[in-house]
């Protein structure tokens, strides 16, 4: 079993262990169970679905039915019912798959869940390319772009169940206006329990004193970790940065960013307004002279079959595409550090 | 610039009456009070927040939203959601009446140091949620009617709509959801003045029947005469008895009501300015001498 360090953002000193164990569980399953656990002792907290599933789900309802809603297959509608609720004194979870409960909803979320600062959380299931091959009805590809310009949302993309389940107790110990951007499948584990540490931090990073470094969050954290062993296989350091939480992006991230040549962001996403335009945000604002470059979804749709690694691939976020691009910008961060030398 | 007046500063006397000439007057006085708001502004909207004038009466004054005098955040008032947020300022005068903040805020309206905005937001006090963009009073109206049967408190949501958020999908997605729960809490009341920007509903993209549309939803659908207080005091009293269904009270109305000028004028939904001669003759029209 391979292992792998990690520091947690905050810059404590402890280090934890990366598991390399393939989970059975799904993110939803593991932030609802969390949910119930809590909504058994405290009768304010409402789960709400517009007819989307989990095991984890039938459960919660089973025990709680009366901290249970459907909404009908009517995502706006539930946010507004989320709403009231939440001004009544709820703390609300609304739940559905990503492409619908984002979107679509954007003007519930700005005017109701927005506006008011109300304490719901929106549980996103299926972000990227999750859903493949079901076509670009269904992909969240330009999720992020929306959810981040929406005014006082915090947002997180988990990449582990560990992340997933630390941010559930969060929000439950936090109550706000969140969106939380969960994957379709099981993912590696990636992180232990001390996850639970760093949070509010908003971010974690793999490694230190590389010249380079790969910031991601979510399915392609992943990617981007076995980028990091490919090129450190070739002796080409580079590190990696889990961005979390993907909004707001603080100031303590970007000072980790900052001492960097260059960054490289990789996201499912499109690329317009997306992960790597809040990195280039952040960097610009905090006037660092660095580079970003930014590898996401081409500004298309997407119909081709494949599968979603088979589309990913395709498209230019192929673990060999990534380290090319990653590789370049290494040694060409060598190559300015040695001449500026 | 048009010359303003002191608006009159309403002490603290509310009461809750079902005499019709009582409330008659009250409405004589949120009218008055209104247009010297909308006058010392310069903007708003006129046309909108006066075909709501007797139904916001009655529901206050009548004493259908249950609420204490000076105290705008007592658990266990009933809900009032201007669902047309344009017309949130409708409520204001009424709510310093209830001593929820001082009624020198009033001539404060829509200025940069006032506490009352053009579009009300739960900021204000009485103001039970921020509403601008149509179609989202219902939903929020079901959560809190939900919220309180789960409770088992005795407490409604009442929501006023206008008919172009009928066009509103998510109005449709919380008629099934309201009726399924059985929030007979939850009342709809539809300032129905038939205007919307481009004219006449029905000329454009009809409603009618709006009653059979509600009732196959599973609501209770009433109409009323929006401008009459015993049509409106009758149909409140029945909505307020629960059956088990949510209700809808299809209040016809009159856009501008009670200034000539801007009654069934499109161009009035927003305030355009006025004359001094022209606001002269309407305050001479809403009995302010």
């Amino acid at each position: 079993m391979r292992s792998r360090r990690f520091e947690p953002s905050s810059g404590r000193s402890d280090i934890l262990e990366r598991k390399g164990t393939i989970l059975t569980q799904y993110q939803r399953d593991v932030f609802i169970n969390e949910i119930r656990i809590a909504a058994a002792q405290d009768s304010s907290i409402c789960f709400i679905s517009a007819d989307f599933g989990a095991p984890a789900l039938d459960a919660y309802r089973a025990e709680l039915p009366r901290q249970f809603l459907h909404a009908g297959i009517s995502e706006q509608g539930m946010i507004d019912l989320a709403a009231g609720l939440a001004l009544s004194g709820r703390k609300i979870y609304v739940y559905a798959m990503a492409p619908f409960i984002t979107l679509r909803c954007m003007e519930q979320l700005k005017c109701t869940l927005g506006i008011m600062r109300l304490p719901v959380t929106v549980l996103a299931v299926g972000v990227g390319l999750g859903y493949a091959d079901s076509g670009p009805t269904h992909y969240a590809t330009e999720d992020l772009a929306c959810m981040r310009v929406l005014v006082n949302a915090e947002i997180f993309s988990p990449a582990d169940v560990e992340a997933t389940r630390a941010i559930a107790r969060y929000t439950l110990q936090q109550p706000a206006f969140r969106v939380v951007r969960l994957d379709r499948h099981p993912l590696q584990e990636i992180y232990d329990a001390g996850i639970a540490t760093i949070i509010p931090a908003g971010f974690c990073r793999f490694g230190e004193g590389a010249r380079v470094c790969i910031a991601s969050c979510g399915y392609l954290l992943h990617r981007a970790l076995q980028v990091q062993e490919r090129l450190v296989a070739e002796r080409i350091k580079v590190d990696v940065v889990d961005v979390f939480r993907n909004k707001p992006l603080g100031a303590s991230l970007a000072e980790a960013l900052s001492t960097y040549k260059a960054v490289v962001t990789v996201e499912e996403q499109c690329l317009a307004g997306g992960f790597g335009s809040a990195v280039l945000e952040l960097m610009a604002e905090h006037e660092w002279t660095g580079r970003v470059i930014r590898l996401g979804l081409p500004e298309r749709n997407f119909f081709e079959n494949g599968g979603r690694d088979f589309l990913l691939e395709a498209f230019g976020l192929g673990e060999k595409a990534i380290a090319a691009t990653v590789r370049k910008a290494a040694q060409s961060s060598a190559g300015l550090a040695a001449a500026r030398a | 610039m048009n010359a303003t007046k002191t608006i009159a500063s309403p002490a603290p006397r509310f009461a809750v009456t079902r005499d019709p000439q009582v409330l008659t007057a009250k409405a004589a006085w949120l009218r008055r009070t209104l247009f010297e708001m909308f006058v010392a502004a310069n903007q708003g909207h006129p046309g909108s927040v006066f075909s709501e004038i007797e139904i916001l009466v009655a529901l206050y004054y009548g004493g259908y939203v249950r609420v204490k005098p000076g105290q705008p955040d007592d658990p266990s008032r009933d809900r009032l959601i201007v669902s047309k947020g344009h017309a949130t300022m409708g409520v204001y005068p009424i709510l310093a009446d209830l001593g929820f903040f001082p009624a020198s805020e009033l001539q404060r309206f829509g200025k940069p140091e006032g506490l009352l905005r053009v579009f009300g937001n739960i900021s204000i006090p009485g103001i039970d949620a921020t509403t601008g963009s149509l179609g989202h009073g219902p939903g929020i109206g079901a959560g809190y009617a939900l919220a309180a049967k789960q409770d088992g408190l005795d407490r409604r949501a009442i929501v006023i709509i206008s008919e172009g958020e009928l066009y509103e999908g998510s109005v449709w997605e919380t008629a099934l959801f309201a009726a399924h729960h059985r929030l007979d809490n939850l009342i709809l009341v539809l300032d129905r003045n038939r205007r919307i920007i481009l004219g006449d509903t029905e000329d454009l993209v009809a409603l009618e029947p709006i009653a059979q549309k509600w009732e196959a939803f599973g609501w209770r659908a009433m109409r009323a005469d929006g401008h009459s207080f015993p049509s409106l005091l009758e149909s409140f009293d029945a909505a307020c008895a629960g059956d088990g269904r949510p209700t809808i009270i299809d209040a016809s109305t009159v856009k501008g009501k009670g200034v000539a000028l801007m009654e069934n004028r499109a161009e009035w939904h927003y305030w355009r300015g006025m004359s001094d001669d022209e606001i002269k003759a309407v305050r001479a029209e809403l009995g302010a001498v």
